[in-house]
């Protein structure tokens, strides 16, 4: 292989695995920015979306059916966590909500992990295709299916809340929670909203992943951690999320292939909390000192 | 504000009473190395404890100090650098200097992005932990550790791990439970509320919070020193998410507002944990390793809704029930 090709090879890679970062990202966002919760159960859905799919195709049916029936069972469980865990805490600070959500997630974890086992798991790819020769560089049919679900969640998200009045509604209700009360707007049934969405976007990516990198019921707390990265690098918003998700990918990618697979983790979280350090600085403030100094 | 260690100096006195008769009483070896694991995961929520219901700083990195405790100590005796008294000493300062570096930056942050950058620092750390084969001995983990040594005074029985570990966690009580009456104190509970106006009465937060984020990560890596030579070697494994879940736990149980609870909470969880795993492989022998999970993700989140003060909460209004009803004035735990 020569060098371009291999640089293909990994450029794909780490866009696919990127695109799935974006979608958790958007997860994270969505509950976030609607109910100011930290969701750390987002991976889990994730893991459920793969592994029900994978249970359900053991069981006798059809994998697209079995992958429906995956994303309608995440959105469910999704639901029932706002309904059960969530809503019941009154006045609760963001900590709460993030031991509560934590402790959740091990909770689901723990409930795979008796029902399927310990051993990874994989999926047939949804559409059966021959991979595509381009450069050198092999691409898989569900690395260009990935790329494409991204594309059309992005879309419809896009269309959801800037052209329906209940996109709309939730946008407003991201921005003041107060106000969009006060203007009729039910915030507890958004929430409960988002956490659908979230779920079943959640467990998209589960499913579409599944066929290229395997999942098993310990996935989730990594695939919680890179969503979590890319949000709070994106800004929260859905374009910054897509965005950073896209390049941490990529950056993955590069390093799995040119360096070595066993600091990926480790760098992105590393990267995180970079950021996280250098947004305290208040640069304004430095310039102002350091041009003083020179004067 | 009224002094608590003299508040609580009798119960400090008869509970320290018990710990240190109960060997002679109970020579269970199954009792005693429960309860070496409770005095060591003691120390660990006690500094949780703080830092979370003290301070109000959501620090999660506590399962890494431990970790990078019991590694740089087990290294430092296994490449026969120093006797392991020596090094676990050693271990601490290092590991307070790492915190110190670490915390300066870190610790500018605010509520859950503190948060999450100290978990990713878990992640990290395991993850270093297991690639770092040379150093570390990888996933299979660090073995060959000597026997604790001090003096000539070989630690090889439980018995001695028991009394040594017992006596350093009642020590971090009584050192922490000082502190937390203290000037110190007193100005770490007041950024809890409000960094502002502790800030504009001339409390140095970010000092304060630094000194106390070096000062638990200190104790955390002696005990976890502790550790490494009680086990005799040391995985990637005992320091990562599951630790994390199990001292959330057991801080949230015994209830925030109150080291009392870290204590009592960790007791509780670990006999509760050793409990279940025995019941379990008794009934359902194939399912004992999910089920810890579950039980405690559960627990975490009904104590969480429908009992915030924890244990501590209730042994408190039991109390106050108690002195009601013999119009006693003040009391005892």
């Amino acid at each position: 292989m020569t060098l371009v090709s291999q640089t293909l090879q990994y450029a794909i890679s780490g866009l696919t695995s990127g695109s799935i970062y974006a979608i958790v990202g958007i997860c994270w966002s969505i509950v976030f920015l609607i109910s100011g919760v930290l969701n750390f159960a987002t991976g889990e859905f994730v893991m459920l979306g793969g592994m029900l799919t994978w249970y359900f195709a053991k069981s006798g049916l059809g994998l697209g059916m079995a992958a429906g029936l995956a994303i309608m069972c995440t959105c469910l469980v999704a639901i029932l966590l706002e309904r059960l865990v969530i809503s019941p805490i009154k006045h609760g600070t963001e900590m709460m909500f993030m031991l509560v959500t934590i402790a959740s997630a091990s909770v689901i974890r723990g409930l795979v992990l008796i029902s399927c086992g310990t051993e990874t798991r994989a999926i047939k790819p949804i559409f059966e295709a021959k991979s595509v020769n381009v450069m050198g560089a092999t691409i898989m049919p569900q690395a260009i299916f990935v790329m494409g679900v991204l594309g059309v969640v992005m879309l419809g998200l896009y269309i959801f809340l800037n052209y329906t009045l209940f996109g709309k509604a939730l946008r407003a209700s991201s921005i003041n929670r107060t106000g969009a009360e006060l203007f009729g707007i039910n915030v507890s049934r958004f929430r409960l909203f988002c956490f659908g969405l979230a779920g079943g976007m959640g467990a998209l990516a589960g499913v579409i992943i599944t066929p290229i990198s395997f999942t098993g019921y310990n996935i989730g707390l990594v695939a919680s951690l890179k969503g979590l990265v890319v949000s709070i690098v994106g800004g929260w918003g859905i374009g910054g999320t897509v965005l950073s998700g896209l390049a941490l990918g990529l950056l993955e990618g590069f390093v799995a292939g040119f360096v070595s697979t066993g600091w990926g983790d480790a760098l992105s979280l590393g990267l995180m909390v970079v950021f996280l350090i250098v947004r305290t600085f208040d640069f304004k403030e430095i310039q102002r000192r350091f041009l003083i100094d020179d004067r | 504000m009224t002094v608590k260690v003299f508040e609580n100096r009798k119960g400090f006195l008869f509970f320290t009473l018990l710990i240190l008769a109960g060997p002679l009483v109970i020579k269970s070896n199954y009792i005693i190395s429960v309860m070496i694991l409770i005095a060591i995961y003691g120390v660990l929520s006690i500094g949780m404890e703080i830092l979370m219901g003290q301070a109000g700083l959501f620090s999660l990195a506590h399962p890494t100090w431990f970790g990078l405790g019991a590694y740089i100590s087990g290294i430092l005796t296994v490449r026969n650098m120093f006797p392991p008294i020596v090094s676990i000493l050693v271990a601490g300062i290092i590991v307070a200097i790492v915190a110190y570096i670490i915390g300066a930056p870190i610790l500018r942050l605010k509520g859950f992005y503190l948060a999450c950058a100290t978990f990713a620092i878990i992640i990290i750390a395991q993850v270093a932990a297991s690639q770092l084969t040379d150093l570390t001995g990888g996933p299979e983990g660090l073995v060959g550790v000597p026997a604790l040594s001090v003096a000539g005074f070989k630690f090889k029985t439980d018995l001695q791990f028991y009394y040594l570990s017992w006596i350093f966690c009642l020590a971090c009580y009584l050192f922490c439970s000082n502190l937390i009456s203290s000037r110190m104190g007193r100005a770490i509970k007041s950024f809890h509320d409000s960094e502002v106006a502790s800030g504009s009465v001339g409390i140095n937060v970010p000092s304060y919070k630094l000194q106390v984020f070096v000062l638990t990560s200190a104790m955390a890596s002696i005990v976890g020193g502790i550790f490494c030579f009680y086990l005799r070697f040391v995985v990637p494994e005992s320091f990562g998410f599951l630790l994390l879940l199990e001292l959330l736990m057991m801080t949230i149980l015994g209830g925030l507002e109150d080291i009392r609870g870290a204590l009592i909470g960790t007791i509780s969880v670990l006999w509760l944990k050793e409990f279940l795993n025995n019941y379990l492989r008794k009934v359902f022998p194939s399912m004992s390793s999910g089920f810890d999970t579950i039980f405690f993700g559960i627990l975490i989140i009904v104590v969480l809704i429908f009992m915030p003060r924890g244990l501590v909460g209730w042994m408190d209004r039991l109390r106050n029930l108690w002195e009601k009803q013999f119009h006693r004035t003040s009391g005892e735990i």
